[in-house]
């Protein structure tokens, strides 16, 4: 009990009955849902327009419209259907972005488990479980690295085609903001290690972090179902 | 509920390590069964029954690992607010854009 009222943060009053901090970090996921809105809705809107390949699923195109295509690009769409017809395999790999969904999501526990120990007074718990997310973090960025390099070989890129655009800037911003939560969770681990550690509000402080790191999964739930798994 | 004192939401309301691997092991079988839809052949439920498990997934982690569901109301109307904005853009770039196939693009 001792301990835990030793883990209480120093709270002051306020008028909306809680920490402008934490009301400050509410009010930038809001604003985070309008900036990852916008950029699915423009996904949304390319995916309905396109006509050139790479195709983030199966497709069949009018083959005249792979003249002038690279090689690379063309092989994509080497079934061929009819005289016109061909068919495009789908680029996106399912499998392996099911297992990084599944790093992420693992990583939202590993959060909270680090969050629980942070304000139940249990250092170790909460050094072990930060160190942990923050792996797993990185371990999905590492997908994501895999991912672009691969539809670099397969000749997709930023400015193939307008799936290629929104797809980069959509993922690509969302790793961002996993790459910046690493930053986060190591800086705190690292200030955890202080002699009075994070101090008497390291349970508010990680649970900041928290909203942050949870935040960003729930994009990628959105993310996932939206661009991977929804079919063209 | 005057000062912060709500503010910690009282360690959550009983939450502990085992809810939170139990929502864990739910958000993972939803997701498998994502998985599972999305390489079945059920036509027109597809999308709606994706989106639906997407909105479960997301509200689960928002309400419980965030802690929303326990924090004062005045945080889940600012976080909601965000979120129906973020929404309505989205429907009004895909209602703008939609139909416009007369100039598709590369």
């Amino acid at each position: 009990m001792a301990a835990e009222a030793h883990a209480a943060p120093v709270h002051h009053a306020t008028s909306t009955g809680t920490d402008n901090r934490k009301l400050l970090m509410w009010l930038f996921l809001a604003s985070e849902c309008l900036f990852f809105g916008s950029l699915i809705a423009s996904f949304l809107v390319f995916k309905a327009r396109m006509v050139l390949p790479p195709f983030p699923h199966a497709r069949e195109i009018d083959s005249s419209l792979l003249a002038g295509l690279p090689e690379v690009i063309q092989e994509q769409c080497a079934h061929v259907v009819s005289d016109t017809l061909v068919e495009c395999h789908g680029i996106l790999d399912i499998p392996v972005t099911s297992a990084s969904t599944f790093v992420l999501l693992g990583s939202s526990l590993a959060m909270v488990l680090a969050v629980y120990g942070a304000q139940h007074s249990r250092p170790g718990m909460m050094k072990a479980w930060l160190l942990i997310t923050a792996l797993l973090g990185l371990t999905f960025l590492g997908f994501q690295v895999y991912e672009f390099r691969t539809f670099g070989s397969e000749g997709l890129n930023l400015s193939t085609n307008q799936f290629g655009a929104s797809f980069f800037v959509l993922t690509g911003f969302h790793g961002t903001h996993v790459g910046v939560g690493v930053v986060y969770l190591l800086s705190l681990l690292a200030a955890s290690f202080r002699r009075n550690g994070l101090g008497p509000e390291a349970g508010f402080h990680v649970e900041t972090a928290g909203l942050y790191w949870h935040f960003v999964d729930i994009v990628w739930i959105v993310i996932f179902t939206v661009l991977y798994l929804i079919p063209s | 509920m005057t000062t912060t004192e709500h503010h910690e939401s009282a360690a959550h309301e009983g939450l502990g390590p085992r809810q939170y691997v139990t929502i864990f092991a739910i958000l993972t079988v939803v997701t498998v069964i994502e998985l599972w839809l999305s390489y079945s052949d059920i036509g027109g439920l597809l999308i709606p029954l994706l989106i639906l498990l997407s909105a479960f997934k997301f509200v689960v982690v928002v309400a419980y690992f965030m802690h929303l569901r326990f924090e004062p109301r005045i945080l889940n109307r600012l976080f909601a607010g965000g979120f129906v904005l973020a929404t309505l853009v989205l429907f009004a770039l895909i209602s703008l854009f939609w139909n416009d196939i007369t100039h598709p693009l590369g």
